[in-house]
């Protein structure tokens, strides 16, 4: 039995980022879905599969951390990489202490991407 | 004939009786006797020999005398011996022939006793006649009289102020005894008494210094009373004299006092005021023009750093003066010495240690009775105040550097986070594409579509810069026809990320075929861009409701554009609308304020009005219109 790839679920409403970040998951071997708002993700059938969410931090309507506070408050323990293109480490800070796995400053590297996805899984 | 005793047949005693023949004779003597038997007064007839010739019944009531004392002598009649010198003077009584007075005292009844010469028909004196006139009461009502009259005198005698009585011409009728103790001679008052006493004129009191033997100068006030005495015409006048002596003493020495008090106020008053000249470093002033003469206060002294009471000239002053604004100051004072108005001048010392004062002096003009010119005026150090100016505008040059800093940092951000996005696209499309490459066999689809990509968003980056280098290009005010739907588009293309950030919801309702307007497109979608940012700015506290951002373009009856930018934020307090839109007034911390009045020169150079109102919700709205461009 060829085992499942590990879902990465990636939610940005950048049309940009939601174009590029599947291909290279999928390179990377991981299984990759796409979403433009927290909404739309927690509307979605893929909650509970998702091994690893790669989460915006600006987003109209719920916020990245509103997201992070929503699947604390569902028991969904899904580890979250936030991909941000603001830098502050006064907003950073926080997320990492809520359980947050990395934070991400827009433009990351594939290595950058990749190391945060792998401690993710494990 | 001579007279010989008879025994007494009333009325007179001592005389013969008339015989009884002569009818006529009897009924005189009988008047006679009637007469003298009235007579109240006892009369008694000495004989040469001054022995009782005869009497009346009034002396025999009264001294008890009876027919038997006829023939005696006086000074034998004890009842007489009140009158120890009768016989002296009824002896030149009788031979002067002229009669005379003399008082008798007869135990507590006094008697003036007339002794007159008594001559017999043939004319020769053969005795006298003694006379009594009871004055008892008389001389009891003039002993009462005298006794008021010794009474008043004690009283007037115990008046210490002089009194004295003069006639109309000055005559002294009677005064006290204090007036005769002070005044020995009314020579000295004459000439002043003159005119008072010269009938018509009132009698104003008039001050008299006389100096009193034994007691020394005194000062009185002299009033005259005219006085009238019911009985007595002629004008009389009392002089009083009111001894103010220690009345004008007191007042000279109230007078000292108060010149010690005035003494006293006025050194005060200099001690505060050279305290106010020290406390507020203000120095005072004179300046002699003519000759130069310059006088100084302490406290200037002070300030120029010279010993007190050293004399003071223009050069001395200029060894102070800091060298560059010598020549300044030197025209300055010319131009005074030839005007002598009012002038104010501002220099700056330069003290021996090399350090820096800075002075603010007034001076005003005035002329002496000679029409000399001479200036006073005060100096004030400001070295404090001027730095503080100076600091002060440094630090607001400052903050406003910061201000901008801070704006152009949050556009930086801004900026910083609209190209990040693309860039990150580009960086894992890359990636993407360089694993496809490698792959076995290689994914040339894949590989294509993800440069494609790449391109695309490096496109987008370059396309955020180039907005914002226009945006903030220095070019002139350009005139040209300009669409401010396509503006407004622009603007907010480049503020999506940071209202996205700001959870902020966008809305635009552009008006259809809006007309264009006359102007600079930068300049305007500076504006815009301005009162979008205060616009999300004004929600960022909000979170009970959305933050709702409504951007509208209408055509205003075809005459001109109307852009309007509503948000749903905490609004704006009726009282600071209009102080809004004035130059650096803000509610916000980071200065931004500033914006809003720039907008509105703006607008008003391409001839519009911005304005703000109300919203009906929370929130306010904030408005410009532009005219139509004219149709060439």
């Amino acid at each position: 039995m060829i085992p499942k790839p590990s879902l990465v679920s990636v939610v940005d409403d950048d049309e940009s980022i939601r174009e590029a970040l599947p291909d290279l998951l999928r390179q990377f071997g991981f299984a990759a879905e796409t979403f433009a708002s927290a909404e739309a993700f927690l509307a979605s059938e893929f909650v509970t599969e998702t091994g690893c969410l790669l989460l915006d931090v600006a987003m109209p309507g719920m916020s990245g951390p509103e997201l992070q506070q929503e699947l604390t408050r569902r028991r969904e323990k899904i580890p979250i990489v936030f991909i941000t293109a603001y830098g502050d480490a006064s907003v950073l800070r926080p997320l990492l202490a809520r359980g947050a796995v990395r934070c991400l400053v827009k433009p990351f590297s594939e290595e950058a991407l990749l190391d945060a996805v792998g401690a993710a899984l494990t | 004939m001579a007279a010989q005793p008879v025994a007494p047949a009333g009325g007179w005693i001592g005389f013969r009786a008339l015989n009884g023949d002569d009818a006529d004779a009897g009924a005189a003597a009988a008047d006679l006797t009637n007469i003298l038997d009235t007579v109240e007064a006892p009369i008694v007839v000495l004989r040469r020999d001054f022995t009782i010739a005869g009497f009346n019944k009034a002396t025999a009531d009264e001294f008890r005398l009876s027919t038997s004392d006829l023939g005696r002598a006086s000074r034998d009649i004890s009842r007489l011996a009140g009158l120890p010198s009768l016989e002296q003077q009824c002896s030149e009584v009788m031979a002067s022939g002229v009669e005379e007075r003399t008082d008798f005292r007869d135990g507590d009844r006094w008697f003036v006793v007339r002794i007159s010469p008594y001559a017999n028909g043939e004319r020769q004196v053969s005795g006298t006649v003694l006379t009594f006139t009871n004055v008892t009461a008389f001389r009891a009502s003039i002993d009462q009289v005298i006794y008021e009259r010794e009474c008043t005198k004690a009283i007037l005698n115990a008046v210490p102020d002089p009194l004295v009585v003069l006639s109309a011409d000055q005559r002294i009728q009677s005064g006290n005894r204090a007036f005769y103790s002070m005044f020995y001679e009314l020579a000295s008052l004459r000439t002043r008494l003159k005119g008072m006493l010269a009938g018509g004129r009132a009698f104003d009191p008039i001050e008299v210094d006389q100096v009193v033997p034994g007691e020394g100068r005194r000062r009185l006030i002299l009033h005259a009373h005219p006085l009238a005495l019911p009985g007595h015409p002629e004008r009389r006048v009392l002089l009083t004299f009111e001894d103010i002596t220690a009345r004008a003493q007191a007042e000279a020495a109230n007078d000292l006092r108060a010149i010690a008090e005035r003494k006293d106020g006025l050194r005060r008053s200099e001690a505060f005021l050279a305290e106010a000249q020290r406390l507020s470093l203000t120095g005072s002033f004179s300046w002699r023009v003519s000759t130069d003469e310059i006088t100084w206060s302490e406290q200037l002294y002070r300030i120029f750093e010279f010993d007190p009471g050293m004399p003071v000239t223009l050069e001395l002053i200029g060894t102070r003066v800091h060298p560059e604004d010598m020549p300044l100051l030197r025209d300055r004072l010319e131009r005074a010495r030839d005007d002598g108005t009012d002038f104010e001048h501002e220099h700056r010392l330069q003290m021996p240690d090399g350090s820096i004062k800075y002075l603010h002096m007034v001076a005003h003009g005035t002329r002496d009775e000679d029409g000399r010119l001479e200036y006073i005026g005060a100096v004030q150090d400001v070295t404090v105040r001027r730095l503080s100016e100076q600091a002060l505008g440094k630090a607001q040059s400052e903050l406003a550097h910061v201000a901008r800093i801070s704006a152009l940092s949050t556009l930086t951000a801004s900026i910083a986070h609209e190209v990040n996005q693309p860039l990150s696209g580009i960086i894992t499309n890359a990636s993407t594409c360089l694993r496809m490459l490698a792959a076995d066999p290689p994914d040339l689809d894949g590989a294509r579509e993800t440069a494609r990509r790449a391109i695309r968003d490096g496109n987008r980056a370059s396309e955020v810069i180039a907005r914002v280098r226009t945006l903030f290009s220095k070019k002139e005010l350009a005139n040209e026809s300009v669409d401010l739907n396509g503006a407004t588009r622009e603007v907010t293309a480049l503020l999506l990320g940071e209202l996205q950030r700001n959870r902020v919801s966008l809305q635009l309702e552009l008006a259809q075929d809006l007309p264009t307007v006359t102007g600079d497109r930068i300049q305007l979608q500076q504006v815009i861009l301005n009162l979008v940012r205060n616009a999300s700015d004004a929600m960022a506290a909000v979170d009970d409701r959305p933050r709702q951002l409504l951007i509208r373009t209408q055509d205003e009856d075809g005459d001109r554009v109307r852009v309007s930018v509503r948000d749903s934020g905490i609004g704006v307090d009726p009282q600071n609308m209009t102080k809004l839109l004035d130059a650096f007034y803000t509610t916000k911390s980071d200065g931004m304020g500033i914006g809003l009045s720039v907008s509105r020169s703006i607008i008003e150079k391409h001839h519009g009005r911005l304005w703000a109102e109300p919203n009906d919700g929370p929130g306010a709205i904030f408005l410009f219109s532009i005219p139509v461009s004219r149709r060439a």
